[in-house]
């Protein structure tokens, strides 16, 4: 009878969960060293100086949408920006920089209601 | 016995643990005159103990009284490093801190300040240094050499050489990410004891609103035509020119080079939606009559096809044909990729109108007494800029049309000064974001209101993403256009001829893209360049995007 009880409540679990917007990138993935965020909330490169693209770590509080910006590094202007939508804790993601112009930018993590949750420079060399 | 060797070690560790790493920069050689060329040397002190990965700092020279000649890495073997520049910025530190605090003035810039960290100052450049290496730094280790040339202090706006050179912020990390306290040595740098300048040197100063100076070159003639000097300006817009004779009359002209990577950013949609409105006004030329011109200038700049220095239909449609991307039969004279039509002259009397005909004076005669005849300002236009965002506003009041429609009630507010540099500005949602059938959707999300026109240059790494479609939602009445420029630059907007209809709230514009490669997001696969819009009385609408 628990045995039943306790698949029962599996079941129940599992039909409760909503994954329709839930994209869990490499959930099965380590993270590296280089990526490694030591807070509970962030953002990592792997490199600083970059040419063509580079790993990333986003390091999240909660499943949810967020946006992932890249700014100039002298005007804060915004040059690029995406929308993901991401799982708690590490998620190791890309960033292409081939089409952006050479120089120095920062790279910020907000919510979807533009809150900074964390920012990293970077060069494109 | 005891007691003093615990105290002298808890003294010792305590002194450590406040020990900073620091930067530290200073001259390499001894500089006398103007003309000398100074090496400064940027160098790297380690106190705490700590193993130094990433080293990033950022200084600011005075522009006016330097002027950068090169760099030289002294990054170890199988580092990276990485040099940015940009003129005409100033940081501002953070309010009551230290200004030789590195990491908190790091920190305040990284995190803190958003658009407050740096002011736009043209007297000034900003240099950023970026050291990544596997091997920790070691104490006393260079990171870079500069060299720069020292520059005459006369008609600078400064007595001295004070202060001339001051890091900013320093960002010195480990390998895992830890932050170095860093500190900086000395707090600025000076130069004393500068001898010479003023000595018959000739000094043009360049006029643009073009922030890049160095694209520009300039070309002395003699009365004969022929050319005796030539050169390019450097970051500051200045160029100075030895071997000019008193009392003789020469000639000066600038000119842009063709290959400058911002040409397609030149004429825009606002341009279009000026030359449109005075086409429709008629009447224009330097004997006045209706027109929505400020300054018989803009006659010249939006004749684009070049017929009679006046504006038409013709030019209109010719801006908007090369926005669309479609050829015309004209051979036209927009500023553009790889094309550029230049206009330079005396700033003092840049545009007046002299006989009913606007003048470009390009004469000037050095004399030896008067200090002021050794300084000219030139300034420079572009064919096609009417707005003047990369060319310079006439200050000549020859030059002004009294009877313009300065009836925008915008500009007359703005008459003091610039009638162009003031622009509104509105809020808008640009985002890439991956839909359900894998591909990248950029969207433009607008709520304003009252635009006539908009314009996004868009850039995308095409080995990445291919362009599958552009989808407008701007209305019925609007003239949309989606040009690809080359392989990953297009040219999206919409534009009402008749300059009554505006551009529909929501999504105005999609671009679909299919990625040639697996991707499991799209940061920095697409960015943007120009974002503008123009409401009917021809006022430039910047957009902020959050």
């Amino acid at each position: 009878m628990k045995k039943i009880l306790t698949l029962l409540s599996l079941v129940l679990i599992m039909g409760c969960y909503q994954d329709d917007d839930l994209v869990t990138l490499y959930p099965d993935q380590e993270v590296p060293q280089s990526l490694q965020i030591k807070d509970l909330i962030g953002i990592k490169l792997e490199n600083t100086i970059v040419t063509d693209r580079v790993a990333m770590n986003v390091k999240l509080p909660l499943d949810g949408k967020y946006r992932i910006k890249i700014r100039h590094g002298m005007t804060n202007e915004l040059i690029s920006q995406e929308m993901i939508t991401a799982g708690e804790g590490d998620n190791l993601l890309k960033v292409y920089v081939a089409s952006l112009e050479k120089s120095g930018y920062v790279i910020q993590l907000t919510d979807e209601f533009h809150n900074i949750l964390g920012n990293q420079s970077f060069v494109v060399n | 016995m005891k007691k003093i060797l615990l105290l002298l070690i808890s003294v010792f560790f305590t002194l450590n643990s406040f020990g900073q790493s620091s930067i530290s920069y200073s001259p390499v050689n001894t500089v006398t005159k103007v003309g000398d060329t100074l090496i400064m040397k940027f160098q790297y002190y380690k106190v705490d103990g700590a193993e130094l990965t990433l080293a990033q700092f950022d200084f600011e020279y005075n522009n006016k009284l330097l002027s950068y000649i090169s760099h030289q890495s002294i990054a170890p073997t199988g580092a990276s490093f990485a040099r940015n520049n940009w003129t005409g910025y100033k940081f501002n530190p953070k309010a009551d801190t230290s200004e030789d605090d590195m990491d908190v003035q790091y920190t305040w810039w990284k995190d803190e300040a958003g658009n407050n960290s740096y002011s736009t100052s043209a007297n000034w450049s900003v240099e950023r240094t970026t050291i990544q290496t596997s091997a920790a730094y070691v104490d006393g280790n260079e990171f870079v050499k500069y060299s720069f040339k020292v520059k005459d202090k006369f008609g600078s706006g400064y007595d001295n050489y004070n202060d001339i050179i001051k890091v900013n912020w320093a960002n010195y990390q480990e390998s895992d990410g830890t932050q170095i306290q860093t500190t900086k040595n000395p707090s600025t740098q000076s130069l004393s004891g500068i001898e010479g300048g003023n000595a018959g040197a000739f000094v043009i100063n360049l006029k643009t609103a073009n922030s890049v100076k160095t694209d520009y070159s300039y070309t002395i003639k003699n009365s004969a035509g022929e050319s005796v000097a030539t050169g390019d300006f450097d970051e500051s817009g200045q160029a100075s020119i030895s071997g000019l004779e008193n009392n003789v009359t020469y000639t000066a002209e600038a000119n842009l080079k063709e290959d400058a990577t911002y040409l397609d950013e030149v004429v825009t949609v606002s341009d279009l939606a000026l030359v449109f409105a005075e086409a429709i006004g008629a009447g224009s030329g330097p004997s006045g009559g209706s027109t929505t011109f400020d300054y018989f200038i803009q006659d010249i700049m939006g004749d684009v096809v070049g017929s009679d220095n006046g504006v038409d239909f013709q030019d209109s449609y010719e801006i908007l044909a090369y926005l669309q991307g479609v050829t015309s039969g004209n051979s036209n004279l927009i500023t553009q990729d790889g094309q550029t039509e230049d206009y330079s002259g005396i700033e003092s009397t840049y545009g007046a109108v002299t006989n009913n005909t606007v003048t470009f004076a390009k004469s000037f005669t050095p004399i030896d007494s008067d200090t002021s005849s050794k300084t000219i300002d030139l300034a420079h236009g572009l064919r096609g800029d009417v707005n003047f965002s990369h060319s310079w506003e006439p200050s000549v009041s020859s030059g002004e049309k009294a009877t313009s429609a300065q009836t925008s009630s915008f500009r007359i507010s703005s008459a003091a000064g610039s009638k162009y540099s003031q622009t509104e500005t509105a809020n808008i949602d640009l985002i890439s974001e991956i839909n359900d059938d894998g591909r990248v959707v950029f969207s433009i999300n607008s709520e304003i209101e009252d635009m006539v026109g908009s314009q996004f240059n868009i850039v995308y790494d095409p080995n990445i993403l291919s362009l599958e479609n552009v989808i407008f939602d701007t209305g019925n009445e609007m003239t949309n256009f989606s040009n690809v420029i080359e392989a990953g630059y297009i040219r999206v907007g919409s534009f009402d001829q008749n300059v009554s209809s505006t551009v529909k709230a929501g999504t105005p514009y999609q671009l679909i893209f299919v990625p040639v490669e697996d991707i499991s997001n799209a940061s920095g696969l697409i960015s943007f360049r120009v974002k503008e819009g123009v409401k009917a009385d021809g006022t430039q609408i910047n957009f902020i995007i959050q």
